[in-house]
């Protein structure tokens, strides 16, 4: 496993205070009735996308979750994400053109596409790594997803059929412990998701999802166990959604409101914070450096929203043009 | 030229298209030993790894199907039964059939839903469909549906080359049938109909096994009626133009379709035909479809699914209604 320099640990924090940083402004934009989508908020989620895609190659397939609508996924692999911006904008020069209101794809990053129904990216990153195995390159494929993508037939269906076939494919389980307004408790049979991976004979590992390295640890195990044959492997982040499932929506459980306590317990061990820390502590950062950081990510997120709204909308005419390829 | 049964000459089509393309592999049940017979034979010549039996897992293969066809494969996905598409419906309808489109056309998604379809043999309401109606109302996919062995290998090459999703619906009661099939290569495009009788009375548009029994039908009519018979060949994309120029001679149409009837194949037909050749109709659109209600099994199955006497009696009724001036 390469070891991570001091330069890499700067990115990685640049990386969550970025995705922090775009994460509210579609939380504002959503606010005053800009988004001509929804948006679902990753903020609590930050250091798994951040983690496990740092050190990725260029063209291993990464299939994001929808938290963030991929945003800390595509920064940490290289992607501007004034693209993802426009796209919430309905913009010609957001990630999908526009077309879909926040689907993400760019193919030049190994990010191939999206679907909407969560827990499809299991059985279609089957296919991204099926593919990867037949090419022989050495690619493998990182999908993401909640606590509520494992409960589809997606998930099981696609377990079995990568470990019999040994792809090369990481599965990454962000447990935050709801799905939509149901908690993850009163509608699993078992406590920890990792626990499934046995029944497909892969490795399950549980990590802490707030902790960035402790993720970046994991997946590097994982990827490299993918990339030299040996199979899929699942990893279940324990996190939490600091916000509703989406924005707008009222923030219950069942129906009733979420615990205020157990929100506030769970930011005490915030991504971004607690990284903060620690770099501080070691002296890799300063808090010279934290403010130089903020600064460059806020003015990136205003330009970004600048070049959303100043970018054309697209041509309604070319619509019934791309339902075939030619 | 040499004689093929139907299910050989889509299995040579494959085999033709796997030599000349190495992205193109078969996934499904049971696709080694291939109970309908159309990948027999394709592992002993391009081995496991090209020919892959698969889980009892639709989602899954239909979803390795979708990923790899973004990947840059060309897979052929064996859904066994057609009926089976609704078990991938996720994969197939909503993935392979809109990430193209919804993905600002950067990354295609070229595959083959491969099933055989249709009734005859009494296997009951969920191994007897043709879910075309539900593919044409699925923009992203195409549709397939071959009545003869000639038909069947062009348009299956065709299908695989194709850059798009494509449903290829094979008969079962078209299995056994045999034709000359020439020893050189040749492709079909898709959405171009076949003209299988021409005539004047009437016009008879049919698809996949509908085709025999309008042509049987026109045959026992024909001291009667000339009877002309369109074989569609491929629902998406659909030759409204063939359709409309048979229309405009006869002034009478019938559209048969194994499909239910309801908001069905026939319908999506009868009112195209409608917006662009009311003034040339001299009766009513008919139609000949399953009745609404699911395909029974055994010996009820004939009274839900068109048959000949069904077929012969709209063709007559057609040819002797008109309208009251």
């Amino acid at each position: 496993m390469k070891k991570l320099g001091k330069q890499d640990l700067l990115l990685m924090y640049r990386n969550l205070v970025r995705t922090r940083k775009f994460d509210e402004l579609n939380i504002r934009m959503a606010t005053e009735g800009k988004l001509l989508t929804f948006y679902h908020s990753c903020q609590g989620h930050e250091a798994i996308g951040v983690g496990a895609c740092t050190g990725l190659r260029k063209d291993d397939y990464l299939y994001p979750h929808h938290r963030g609508h991929g945003l800390s996924y595509a920064i940490a692999k290289g992607v501007n994400p004034r693209e993802c911006i426009a796209e919430h904008l309905g913009r010609a020069t957001g990630w999908g053109g526009g077309i879909t209101g926040f689907h993400t794809c760019v193919p030049e990053f190994g990010i191939l596409g999206v679907g909407a129904t969560i827990g499809s990216g299991f059985v279609l990153s089957v296919g991204f790594a099926l593919a990867a195995k037949k090419r022989g390159e050495g690619q493998i494929t990182i999908m993401f997803t909640g606590d509520g993508g494992i409960q589809r037939g997606q998930f099981h269906e696609a377990a079995n059929m990568a470990s019999v076939w040994k792809l090369p494919v990481v599965w990454v389980v962000e447990n935050n412990q709801m799905a939509w307004f149901t908690p993850y408790r009163d509608t699993s049979a078992v406590e920890d998701i990792a626990t499934l991976a046995a029944s497909y004979n892969m490795p399950g590992e549980i990590v802490d999802g707030m902790d960035v390295l402790a993720v970046h640890t994991a997946v590097q195990k994982a990827v490299e166990r993918a990339r030299s044959g040996e199979g899929p492997s699942l990893i279940e982040c324990k996190t939490y959604r600091y916000r509703s499932h989406s924005e707008g929506r009222p923030d219950v459980s069942h129906y009733l409101p979420r615990s205020k306590e157990e929100i506030a317990k769970w930011k005490e061990r915030d991504p971004v914070k607690l990284f903060e820390e620690k770099l501080l502590k070691e002296k890799v950062l300063t808090k010279a450096l934290i403010q130089k950081i903020s600064q460059e990510c806020d003015a990136e997120a205003e330009e970004a929203e600048t070049f959303g709204f100043e970018s054309p909308f697209p041509d309604p005419s070319n619509l019934s043009k791309m339902v075939y390829a030619p | 030229m040499k004689e093929l049964s139907y299910w050989n000459a889509i299995s040579e089509a494959i085999a033709e298209e796997m030599k000349r393309d190495e992205t193109v592999f078969v996934i499904g049940e049971n696709v080694q030993e291939s109970p309908f017979l159309v990948t027999k034979g394709l592992v002993q010549q391009f081995g496991p790894d090209r020919v892959m039996d698969a889980p009892l897992s639709e989602l899954a293969i239909a979803g390795a199907t979708v990923g790899a066809a973004m990947a840059g494969y060309r897979p052929i996905c064996d859904l066994t039964f057609a009926d089976f598409i609704y078990c991938a419906a996720d994969e197939v309808l909503m993935k392979a059939a809109q990430q193209y489109f919804s993905h600002n056309a950067k990354v295609n998604v070229p595959c083959v839903f491969l099933g055989v379809a249709g009734a005859g043999f009494g296997n009951g309401p969920e191994h007897s469909r043709i879910p075309a109606a539900m593919v044409m109302n699925n923009p992203g996919l195409k549709l397939v549906m071959p009545s003869t062995p000639y038909d069947a290998k062009g348009l299956m090459k065709a299908a695989i080359r194709d850059n798009n999703p494509v449903c290829f619906f094979f008969h079962k009661k078209c299995m056994p049938m045999k034709q000359e099939i020439p020893d050189e290569e040749y492709i079909i495009p898709l959405g171009v109909a076949d003209v299988k009788r021409v005539g004047s009375d009437v016009t008879v548009v049919a698809t996949s096994y509908m085709v025999h029994l309008a042509l049987e039908a026109a045959k026992n009519l024909e001291d009667i009626i000339s009877v002309e018979v369109i074989d569609l060949r491929s629902l998406v994309p659909l030759d409204i133009d063939a359709i409309i120029t048979s229309v405009k001679k006869t002034g009478r149409v019938v559209v048969v379709d194994e499909d239910t009837e309801c908001c069905g194949v026939a319908a999506e037909i009868g009112q195209q035909i409608m917006e662009r050749a009311f003034d040339y109709l001299d009766a009513p659109v008919a139609r000949v479809c399953a009745a609404n209600m699911p395909i029974a099994g055994a010996a009820m199955e004939k009274y839900v699914i068109p048959q000949l006497a069904q077929v012969q009696n709209a063709i007559e009724a057609a040819a002797g209604s008109g309208f009251s001036a």
